[in-house]
């Protein structure tokens, strides 16, 4: 069934598309990027060179490692917590509903996916302004004003909207898919509800949850809507320190710097995920 | 009281929306009978609004195309990332010209072209706009810097000094306006740098200035670009803003909102906007024309009420112009010979600084220690 | 137990309120008076919408967002579909590579893929075209569309391949009216997907786009410049539009599923 005769016209058609586009169009450029950490910038243009000053001055600062820090604290934070917070609700969705109407549900949360995270951020603002909604409906109890803009408060609001549609989709896949009679064989067994969850739920869910985190470690990580237009910037994550490098002076070798970073940072927790989620089983 | 101003500004804004419709229509009518010339604009926010444009684009049958830009820093990243000749017409902050120039951006102009004689004598020559008698680009408006504030929050008196944004009735929401070179001034000017200027000042004036500026972190709010800035103080989500001035509080005090910019005792901050024209364009000739145009009274009449955000005129002829058309509006920005808040009178008397790239320190260590300021 | 599970629904029902309470305001302001929207409401207009799409770059900025939406979803459905068949048919090394790349770009921030893309494009000068916009989303998109066509895959028999061969078809004749038959609706669905994953996508086209704006970066710049609800105006219909090519896709892969 499987022909590899010298120049097959027919298996390279389909083979090559991918390899010719995405090779040309996102391995080149990242290469390049990576290539650009060593050039030098001399009244605004870019020229190539070989030196290590980007890199030095980049990793060199406070302001990188701050934003680093934050960057990475905050994702991990944001991975953790909507993985808490979606996991009543997914258990809810995955044991406690009928077939159809979980698919239903899940059907509607993708919905999020196709509408601008942009307009979401915004109506956010205009939502938890000091003189929005919540804080008008507060003050008819006599609470608040609360300040909840331009803070992490404010980007944590953006990151849960940002990823939780896809957290909960994750896990109730994966409860959904758990051996109903495991539980039961638990339940007969004496095992206190808590007890099933914990060494029976749990292990067996272990690849969505994981995953389901994992995502939203990646989301939050590279989002720069959220810490922008609700968090003000303050402090600056480092989406807001690569798009701040570009606009001022010229200086893409040094977000490339960060980027790269990112990417490496990515890779490390993503392995790791990985490994978590599928390693050990056996 | 809120439902009045809020109806006020429903009307206001109908009527805008009213104007746009009905100047949009002869434009789409026309593309009908013959493809306008595109003239790709590189400006800050608003400066291709229908607003302004508008008109030109239908009498001489132009269409702008405008990217917008917020600092000279970043207007230069975007020149460098286009392909040359990509911008017909280049409206910069007035210290970015030479830049523009050493970098080989923009085309040398003609000065018979212009009205210079029209122009307040400080103006003529603008710093940076000149190499001998080669003109590079011409300035269009101007405007001061000062503190802006929320005047529920802060009296005219505390505001008359950049202390204010120290003064604990405003603590956590003073924001700042996202770009070092007018914050950074003006914490300057309150640390009384102010001869020869603000922005030339040796090593021991720069580390005082960091410490000073690194002293109001606690006070601070959040950074804006121009949208954020607009929205955090229309909405009191911000009581002060730093590195602003009428050009931001200008238009939402028009719209209703209880805002307001001085000129404190320790001086303001003059931005400056200058039209010059893309290196490698083919469309040299409307574009003169349009300059002219900008600079001719009905075109400073514009410039001046813009609605993204006023400016004043350069141009005698202007003033004038702007005291038939809106007599309320230049009393507002003193441009009347002689009134307490004109702005010439203001800049001979010593008050006024021409906002300017850092002439100690390169750009870069402005802008580093702008972010290490940020992420403090 | 009782409960618990209707704790479990409340729970539940809070969670999507606040995952959809963006959405429904957003909705919401985009009708209401006030510019800066507080309680109680304005009154009901359809002002921010007259506002919105009197202005000719908006209509300038739909018209780029169709072409790159539709020059998107063709080169990278058929992209995906390449890419999904390859896996499905052959078995070759170094195909965990293969697979990686064909499934990497959506996990890489998109302020990353911007930069590396304006920098690189900018170098071969296609930084500004509409033609950069599209190779930036095609890259983003072909994975959707890969997985799309690679679980319909899943479904065939592989041996009604075979026995197409067997019959005299050749491999092409046998694609022809074996295998994009049967991915006729993955292929469909593929194509609605990446659609909407492009006119939605506003990160590299920022970076990219110089001039020509598209909806999503129309939005970006309203937020960044004059802020007000034009912004979930123009966003209800990029909603809708959005919905619109989704609930497509899913109907067309929905109603082949209930022929068979």
């Amino acid at each position: 069934m499987r022909t590899s005769r010298p120049l097959d016209v027919y298996r390279l058609v389909w083979r090559l598309p991918l390899l010719v586009w995405q090779g040309a169009f996102f391995v080149v450029p990242l290469a390049f990027l990576a290539a650009m950490t060593f050039w030098l910038v001399q009244n605004y243009r870019m020229e190539p060179a070989f030196v290590l000053t980007n890199w030095q001055k980049t990793l060199g600062r406070s302001v990188f490692w701050d934003a680093y820090w934050l960057t990475l604290g905050r994702a991990l934070l944001a991975g953790v917590l909507a993985s808490v917070v979606a996991f009543p609700a997914s258990y809810t969705l995955a044991f406690r509903m009928g077939d159809s109407a979980r698919r239903f549900a899940l059907m509607c949360l993708v919905v999020p996916f196709f509408t601008s995270f942009l307009v979401r951020a915004y109506a956010w603002q205009v939502i938890l302004a000091e003189g929005g909604p919540v804080n008008a409906a507060l003050g008819t109890i006599g609470l608040g004003p609360f300040t909840m803009l331009n803070s992490g408060f404010g980007a944590m609001v953006g990151y849960l909207t940002l990823v939780l549609p896809l957290v909960v989709i994750f896990q109730t896949w994966s409860l959904a898919a758990i051996d109903r009679s495991l539980i039961e064989a638990a339940g007969n067994l004496g095992a206190s509800p808590g007890r099933v969850l914990v060494s029976v739920i749990l292990p067996a869910a272990r690849t969505g949850l994981v995953l389901g985190a994992l995502f939203a470690f990646i989301m939050t990580f590279g989002d720069f809507v959220s810490p922008f237009y609700l968090g003000g910037s303050k402090p600056p994550t480092l989406t807001i320190l690569i798009i701040d490098t570009t606009k001022s002076g010229q200086q893409w070798p040094r977000a490339a710097v960060v980027a790269l970073m990112m990417i490496a940072t990515l890779f490390a927790v993503a392995a790791a995920a990985l490994r978590a989620a599928y390693g050990g089983r056996r | 009281m809120m439902t009045e101003s809020r109806l006020h500004l429903t009307r206001r804004r109908l009527l805008q929306g009213a104007a746009s419709v009905a100047l949009a229509t002869p434009m789409l009518n026309r593309a009908w009978a013959q493809e306008p010339t595109q003239i790709n604009m590189l400006a800050w926010y608003g400066h291709a609004e229908p607003d302004i444009v508008g008109e030109f684009e239908a009498a001489n049958n132009v269409k702008f195309v405008p990217k917008y830009y917020a600092g000279g820093d970043n207007m230069l990243a975007l020149i460098s990332q286009s392909p040359p000749g990509t911008y017909d017409l280049i409206l910069s902050d007035a210290e970015f010209v030479q830049q523009l120039n050493a970098a080989g951006y923009i085309e040398q102009m003609d000065p018979s072209l212009y009205p210079f004689d029209d122009f307040f004598p400080e103006f003529q020559k603008f710093p940076g706009h000149w190499t001998g008698d080669q003109l590079w680009s011409v300035m269009v408006r101007y405007g001061l810097l000062g503190v802006s504030y929320n005047t529920d929050a802060l009296t005219r008196e505390e505001a008359m000094s950049y202390n204010a944004y120290w003064n604990p009735k405003v603590t956590g929401k003073v924001g700042h306006f996202d770009w070092h070179l007018p914050n950074l001034g003006q914490i300057s000017l309150l640390n009384g740098n102010k001869s020869p200027s603000p922005f030339d000042i040796d090593a021991a004036a720069w580390g005082a200035l960091q410490e000073k500026t690194l002293s109001l972190k606690p006070q601070v709010g959040g950074y804006f670009d121009y949208g954020g800035t607009f929205s955090s103080l229309k909405n009191g989500e911000m009581l002060a803003m730093v590195g602003i001035g009428d050009w931001i509080t200008g238009v939402l005090a028009k719209d209703g909102a209880k805002v307001d910019s001085v000129i404190p005792e320790e001086g303001g901050i003059q931005w400056t906007e200058s039209y010059s024209i893309g290196k490698g364009t083919s469309k040299t000739e409307i574009v003169n024309k349009f300059i002219t145009y900008m600079l001719s009274p009905a075109g400073q009449v514009k410039s001046i009420q813009m609605a993204a955000y006023p400016g004043l005129s350069p141009t005698l002829s202007g003033w004038t112009a702007i005291q038939e058309a809106n007599p309320a509006e230049a009393k507002r920005s003193g441009l009347i010979v002689g009134a307490d808040n004109d702005p010439i009178k203001m800049y001979r008397e010593g008050r006024i600084f021409y906002r300017d790239t850092p002439k100690q320190q390169t750009l870069e260590d402005w802008n580093d220690f702008w972010s290490e300021y940020k992420s403090a | 137990m009782k409960a618990v599970s209707a704790l479990g629904r409340v729970y539940l029902a809070a969670l999507f309120l606040f995952i959809f309470a963006p959405i429904a305001a957003s909705f919401v302001f985009s009708f209401n008076s006030d510019r800066f929207p507080t309680l109680p409401l304005g009154h009901f207009t359809t002002e921010w919408y007259a506002r919105a799409f009197s202005r000719p770059e908006v209509w300038e900025a739909i018209r780029n967002s169709l072409i790159v939406a539709a020059a998107t979803s063709v080169l990278s459905t058929f992209i995906g579909f390449a890419t999904a068949y390859t896996d499905f048919r052959y078995g070759f090394r170094f195909k965990q590579a293969y697979l990686a790349l064909a499934l990497l770009p959506p996990t890489l921030p998109l302020v990353i893929l911007g930069l590396a893309m304006l920098a690189w494009l900018s170098q071969v000068g296609l930084s500004g075209t509409l033609a950069g916009i599209i190779i930036a989303h095609v890259v983003l998109a072909t994975p959707f569309a890969m997985a799309i066509c690679r679980l319909r895959l899943n479904q065939i028999d592989p041996s009604l391949e075979a026995a197409a061969w067997n019959l005299g078809a050749g491999q092409w004749m046998a694609m022809r009216h074996v295998i994009l038959p049967f991915c006729a609706p993955a292929i469909l669905s593929a194509l609605c997907l990446t659609a909407a994953v492009s006119f939605d996508e506003f990160v590299v086209a920022w970076f990219v786009s110089g001039l020509n704006r598209t909806v999503p970066v129309m939005i970006l710049e309203i937020l960044q410049g004059n802020v007000d609800p034009q912004i979930n105006a123009i966003g209800t219909v990029v909603f809708l539009t959005s919905m619109t090519l989704v609930i497509a896709a899913q109907v067309l892969i929905f109603r082949k599923r209930r022929h068979e």
